[in-house]
C-alpha cells in the first residue's frame, strides 16, 4: 500500500490580538528614495500598530506636506489618510477628533512643515493635548524642495553646497514640553529598538504625543558637515534610557529594580520601563526636563529617549466634554436643536 | 410713500446708546412694528462718535430711510454734527444743562430737558438718556404701560431697585414731555403681530443651528465676531461644538477637519481673515469635503474701517485659492435672508461636495430688522448628499482597496465615506489623486488621469447650476429704469424704485442673491428687453458690474458706487437716477450727509 506523505500545511500567518497579520498594516509602495529616513519610520509604525492590535480602520494618519507627510501613503492602508496643506495638519487632525472622538489620531509631519510654515499651528496643538500621535521626521532640511534648511538645522552645519546655517534650531522637545504635551521624547530612525519601544508606548498614551525622530534624508543631508547624518548620529547620539514596554495585555511580571529603572504606567495599565543611564533623571519632572534639554545643546549632544511623562492632564476631548456618540455620526433626529429650543432663543429676541 | 418713523440717537462710544437703543427697538416691535436698525461707529471702546439710527413703521422697513424724526444727541458733538439733518416736523431731546443747540431749521421743534431738575444725575449717570426715551416716547404717542414693561423687562437682571430707579426717571422725562412737548403729528400705530428683532450675524448663527452645524470656529474680526458670541452663547444649549481657534489658517483647517470627519461645520470671517483662509479654501475644493465659509465684508483694503460697511470683497471671493474649482457663493439679500441662505447653501455644498460661501456684509451683519419668526424654518431639509457613515445593506462593504473615494461619475459626485468606516479607508489629499486617493504624482504625473479629475470635479458645476433658481425681474415689465443689485442692497434699492414710481419714473429691480453661480444667460434674458439699466453697489471699482460683464459681456448704462463705508439711503440712488436719466453723467457716487 503507498502510503502518502500528508502535504504539510502552510503554516498560518502569524496575527496579533485581534487576528490581523502584519500584512494588514502595510500601505502601499513606498515612492521616498531607498535609505531615506522616512521609510525605516514607517516600519515601526508598522510594527508597532501591528503588536499593539490597534484596530486600522479607527486609525486616521493625517499629514501636511513634505516627503515626510507623504509617508502615510507607505503604512497602514486600511487607514485613512489626509494629507492636508503644508504645516497645518494640526489643526486639521484636531477639527477631526473633535468631530469623533473614536478616531486615533497619527500625525506625520517634518521639521520644516512643523518648525517652520506651520509652528504656530504646532504651539496650539501641543496646548491643547489632543489625543494625537504627531510625528516630526526630522531631515534638518527640506526634502521635498531638494534640500533647503529647516528650522531644526542646527547652527554650523552645511548643505552640500556648501552653505553654512547660521541661526540656532528650534528644539521642538524643548517647546512641546514647555507647551503642555503629556508625552515628548526624541528618537533616531536607525535606533530600531529604542524607537519600537517609544512608538509603542505612544500608542498607550492618552494625550499628545510629540516623537521628534531624527531621520536622515540621502539625498540632501546625509554628507559631512550635516548634523542630522546617519554618520553624526551614530556618533553623537546620546540615550538617556534603555526604553522598554510591557502592554497591559501582555500580562508579565518582570522584577526590575528601581534604583535603576523607572517604571512609568500608562492609562490602559501598560508599562513603559526606563532603565536610567542617567541616574538623576526623572521623566515626570517637567522642569528638569527642558534643563536638561537645554544643557545637551549646550554639550553638543543628541539626547534622546523619553524626556517627559504626564499622564494626568485631561485631554482636550475629556476637558470639552465631548459626547460619547461621536458628533459625526449622531442621527438627524438630534444633529439640530429642537424647534423648541430656536422658538425660545426667538422669544428672547421679542 | 410708506408711514416710517425713524429716531437717531447719537454721542461718544461708552456714553450708552445702546441701551436706549435696545428699549426703542422692543416698544416698536411688541406694538407689532417693523423696525431697521444701523449702528454708525468706530473701532475704539471708548469716545469717538456712535450714531444709532433705528426706523420703524407697520410695513415692512429695509432699510435707514432718508428722514430723522427724533433726534436724541447725547453730548453737544452729536448735536452740532446732526441738528442740521432735520426737517419740518421733526424733534430734537436734549440736555438744557449741558448742550446748546445751534440754529435748527424751520419746523423742527427743539425739546431741552431740565434734567438735574427732573432726576438725580449724582446718582444715575445716564440719567439724561433715560429720560430722553421717557419724553419721546411720549411724544410717539405711546402709552406708559408700555414703556414700564420694557424698562422693567430691560433691567430685571440688575435687581428690583434699579428698575425702579429706571422706571421711575423714564416716567419723570415722560410727563415732563406730555407737559412741555408738543407730540408728533402722527402717533405710532399699533398691529397685532409680534417680530423678533435679530441682527444679520444672529441669523446667520442661528440658520447655522437649523442646519445641524456641529462644529463651529473663529477667531474674532469684525463685523464677523458676532456669529462667533451667538454661537459661544448658545453652545451647550444647541449642541454645537465651538471653539476659538489661533488665527482664520487654524479656523478653516479645523472647519474642513471636523467636516471631513462628517460633520456640518462653519466660520465666518471678514475679509482680511478670507485671504488667511484661501488656501486652506483651495484644500476643501481639492478633498471635496464641503465647508461653509462666511465673509462678512468690511470697507478695505487691509485693516481698512473696521467698523464700516463696503460691498468689496467680491472678487476675493471669486479668486479665492488658487486653481479651477466648483464653489458656490452667495449674498444674503436682507438679515432673514441671512438665515434662510444658511441651510440652502449647506445643502449644496454638501451635495456637491464642495465650498460654499457666504459674501455678507456690515450692514447686516450688524445691523437690525424686525422678523416675523413664522418666516423662519427652524427644521429645514437637510441633505447631506451622498456620504456613507456607516456600513448599511445599502452601501455594502468594499473589500479593501475596492472603494473609490474619487470615483468617476457623470454628475462629478462621488460617494463620500467618513474616516472610520471599515471597508471605505482611503486617502484623500490636496495633491491631485486618482480615484482611490492615491496621488497621482506616486506613479508619474499622468495627464490623461489630471484631465480626467479636473473634469470631474467641474461637471458638478452644471449640477450645482441646476439645482439654484436664477435670478428674477421685481416690478414693472416695461419700467422706464432697472437696477440692479446684489446683496445687502435690496432693501434700499427697493425703497428707491418705489420713491422714483410716486416721482413719475417708472423702476424695477434685478437683485442678485446667487453669485456663483450666476445664470449670465436667464440675467442677458431679462435685461434684453431693459430700457435704461444702472448698476448699484457700494464699493469703488463697481466689483459685480466687472464680474458681469466678464461672464456676459453685458454693459449696463449706468453705476451708482458708494465706497465712504456708509450705506446707501433711497434719496442717493433717486438723486442719482435723476442726473443719470438727465444724461450728464454715466457714473453717480452720491455722498453721505450723516457724518458719522
Ligand atoms: C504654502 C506652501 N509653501 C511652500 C510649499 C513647498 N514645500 C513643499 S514641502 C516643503 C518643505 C518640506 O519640508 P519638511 O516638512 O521638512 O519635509 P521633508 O520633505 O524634509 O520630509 C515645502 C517648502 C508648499 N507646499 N506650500
Ligand atoms: S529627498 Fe530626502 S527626505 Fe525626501 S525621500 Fe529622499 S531622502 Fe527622504
Ligand atoms: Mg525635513
Amino acid at each position: 500500500m503507498a502510503t502518502s506523505t500528508p502535504e504539510k500545511p502552510a503554516p498560518a500567518p502569524k496575527t496579533n490580538r485581534i487576528g490581523l497579520s502584519v500584512l494588514d498594516y502595510r500601505g502601499g509602495k513606498t515612492t521616498l528614495c531607498a535609505g531615506c529616513g522616512h521609510n525605516a519610520i514607517s516600519e515601526r509604525i508598522i510594527d508597532a500598530m501591528y503588536e499593539m492590535g490597534v484596530s486600522p480602520e479607527r486609525v486616521i494618519k493625517p499629514s501636511g506636506i513634505g516627503c515626510s507627510s507623504k509617508s502615510p501613503a507607505y503604512f497602514m492602508g486600511r487607514s485613512h489618510s489626509f494629507n492636508a496643506v503644508h504645516g497645518r495638519m494640526p489643526s486639521v487632525a484636531t477639527g477631526a477628533v473633535l468631530a469623533n472622538r473614536h478616531l486615533i489620531a497619527l500625525g506625520v509631519s517634518g521639521d520644516g512643515d512643523t518648525a517652520s510654515i506651520g509652528v504656530g499651528q504646532f504651539i496650539h496643538l501641543m496646548r491643547r493635548n489632543l489625543p494625537i500621535i504627531y510625528i516630526i521626521e526630522d531631515n534638518g532640511v527640506y526634502g521635498l524642495t531638494k534640500g533647503q534648511f529647516s528650522a531644526t538645522a542646527d547652527m554650523g552645519s552645511t548643505l552640500k553646497t556648501g552653505v553654512i546655517n547660521d541661526l540656532p534650531p528650534i528644539d521642538t522637545c524643548a517647546m512641546a514640553i514647555t507647551l503642555g504635551a503629556t508625552f515628548v521624547g526624541r528618537s533616531f530612525s536607525g535606533d530600531k529598538k529604542q524607537l519600537h519601544a517609544m512608538m509603542k508606548a505612544a500608542i498607550a498614551h492618552k494625550g499628545t504625543v510629540m516623537l521628534d525622530v531624527v531621520s536622515p534624508c540621502v539625498t540632501f543631508n546625509d554628507h559631512e558637515g550635516s548634523t542630522k547624518s546617519y554618520k553624526y548620529m551614530k556618533d553623537h547620539e546620546e540615550p538617556l534610557q534603555e526604553v522598554s514596554f510591557v502592554p497591559a495585555f501582555e500580562d508579565i511580571a518582570i522584577d526590575y529594580d528601581p534604583g535603576t529603572t523607572i517604571e512609568v504606567t500608562m492609562h490602559d495599565g501598560s508599562r513603559l520601563r526606563l532603565r536610567k543611564l542617567e541616574e538623576e533623571y526623572d521623566p515626570t519632572k517637567r522642569i528638569q526636563a527642558i534643563t536638561r534639554l537645554n544643557e545637551a545643546h549646550e554639550k553638543g549632544e543628541v539626547l534622546t529617549g523619553v524626556f517627559y511623562v504626564n499622564s494626568k492632564t485631561p485631554t482636550f476631548v475629556d476637558l470639552l466634554n465631548m459626547t460619547e456618540e461621536p458628533l459625526a455620526t449622531l442621527p438627524e433626529s438630534v444633529v439640530r436643536p429642537g424647534r423648541e429650543v430656536l422658538e425660545q432663543v426667538m422669544e428672547e429676541l421679542r | 410713500m410708506k408711514q416710517t418713523f425713524t429716531i437717531a440717537i447719537g454721542g461718544a462710544a461708552g456714553q450708552g446708546v445702546a441701551t436706549p437703543g435696545d428699549i426703542f427697538a422692543k416698544i416698536f416691535s411688541r406694538r407689532g412694528l417693523h423696525l431697521n436698525a444701523y449702528n454708525a461707529y468706530q473701532s475704539i471702546i471708548r469716545g469717538g462718535h456712535t450714531f444709532l439710527t433705528i426706523r420703524t413703521g407697520p410695513e415692512k422697513v429695509t432699510n435707514m430711510g432718508d428722514r430723522l424724526d427724533l433726534l436724541i444727541p447725547l453730548n453737544q458733538d452729536a448735536m452740532n454734527r446732526h441738528l442740521g439733518l432735520l426737517t419740518n416736523g421733526a424733534a430734537c431731546i436734549f440736555n438744557a444743562e449741558t448742550i446748546k443747540p445751534g440754529a435748527a431749521a424751520e419746523g423742527v421743534a427743539l425739546c431741552p430737558l431740565p434734567v438735574s431738575k427732573l432726576a438725580d444725575i449724582t446718582r444715575n449717570k445716564v440719567a439724561q438718556n433715560t429720560l430722553a426715551v421717557g419724553a419721546g416716547l411720549s411724544m410717539m404717542g405711546i402709552g406708559f404701560q408700555a414703556v414700564q414693561e420694557v424698562f422693567t423687562e430691560q433691567f430685571k437682571k440688575k435687581g428690583e431697585a434699579v428698575v425702579s430707579e429706571n422706571v421711575g426717571i423714564a416716567r419723570a422725562g415722560y410727563d415732563y414731555a406730555t407737559a412741555n412737548f408738543k407730540p408728533f403729528a402722527r402717533p405710532l400705530p399699533m398691529t397685532g403681530n409680534r417680530y423678533a428683532v435679530l441682527s444679520g450675524n444672529t441669523a446667520m448663527a442661528m440658520g447655522g443651528a437649523a442646519a445641524g452645524v456641529k462644529f463651529y470656529c473663529a477667531y474674532p474680526m469684525s463685523p464677523s465676531t458676532g456669529v462667533l458670541h451667538w454661537m459661544a452663547a448658545h453652545a451647550r444649549k444647541a449642541g454645537i461644538m465651538v471653539r476659538q481657534v489661533e488665527d482664520e489658517i487654524g479656523v478653516v483647517n479645523m472647519a474642513i477637519g471636523a467636516a471631513h470627519a462628517g460633520v456640518r461645520s462653519m466660520c465666518a470671517t471678514s475679509g482680511g481673515g478670507f485671504a488667511l483662509m484661501s488656501e486652506g479654501l483651495g484644500m476643501s475644493a481639492m478633498m471635496e469635503t464641503p465647508v461653509v465659509v462666511i465673509d462678512c465684508q468690511r470697507a478695505g483694503p487691509s485693516t481698512g474701517v473696521p467698523t464700516k460697511t463696503e460691498q468689496g470683497d467680491l472678487w476675493q471671493m471669486l479668486g479665492a485659492a488658487f486653481g479651477d474649482y466648483p464653489r458656490v457663493l452667495a449674498a444674503p439679500l436682507d438679515i432673514g435672508d441671512c438665515f434662510k441662505i444658511i441651510p440652502e447653501i449647506f445643502n449644496i455644498a454638501d451635495r456637491f461636495q464642495c465650498p460654499g460661501l457666504v459674501l455678507c456684509d456690515l450692514l447686516l451683519s450688524e445691523g437690525r430688522l424686525s422678523v416675523d419668526p413664522k418666516d423662519l424654518d427652524f427644521a429645514p431639509v437637510i441633505d447631506r448628499g451622498e456620504l456613507i457613515t456607516t456600513v448599511t445593506a445599502a452601501s455594502g462593504t468594499h473589500d479593501n482597496g475596492g472603494y473609490k473615494r474619487y470615483k468617476i461619475t457623470e454628475s462629478g459626485i462621488s460617494p463620500r465615506a467618513i474616516p472610520g468606516v471599515p471597508g471605505y479607508t482611503h486617502t484623500a489629499a490636496t495633491d491631485e489623486h486618482e480615484e482611490d486617493g492615491v496621488l497621482i504624482s506616486d506613479e508619474f504625473t499622468n495627464p490623461t488621469k489630471r484631465r480626467a479629475m479636473m473634469e470631474k470635479r467641474m461637471r458638478k458645476v452644471a449640477g450645482i447650476e441646476a439645482v439654484v433658481s436664477p435670478p428674477a425681474l421685481v416690478g414693472p415689465r416695461n419700467a422706464e429704469i432697472t437696477l440692479i443689485g446684489w446683496g445687502s442692497t435690496k432693501g434700499v434699492i427697493e425703497e428707491a424704485c418705489e420713491i422714483l414710481s410716486d416721482q413719475g419714473i417708472s423702476a424695477n429691480q434685478l437683485q442678485i442673491r446667487w453669485l456663483v453661480p450666476l445664470h449670465g444667460e436667464a440675467i442677458l434674458d431679462i435685461l434684453k428687453d431693459a430700457r435704461h439699466t444702472i448698476i448699484v453697489e457700494n464699493n469703488y471699482s463697481g466689483q459685480f458690474a466687472r464680474y458681469l460683464r466678464s461672464e456676459t459681456s453685458y454693459v449696463p448704462n449706468g453705476y451708482i458706487r458708494k465706497y465712504d463705508g456708509e450705506p446707501f439711503m433711497p434719496h442717493h440712488i433717486v438723486e442719482a437716477v435723476k442726473e443719470q436719466l438727465g444724461g450728464t453723467t454715466r457714473l453717480s457716487v452720491p455722498a453721505h450727509e450723516i457724518l458719522v
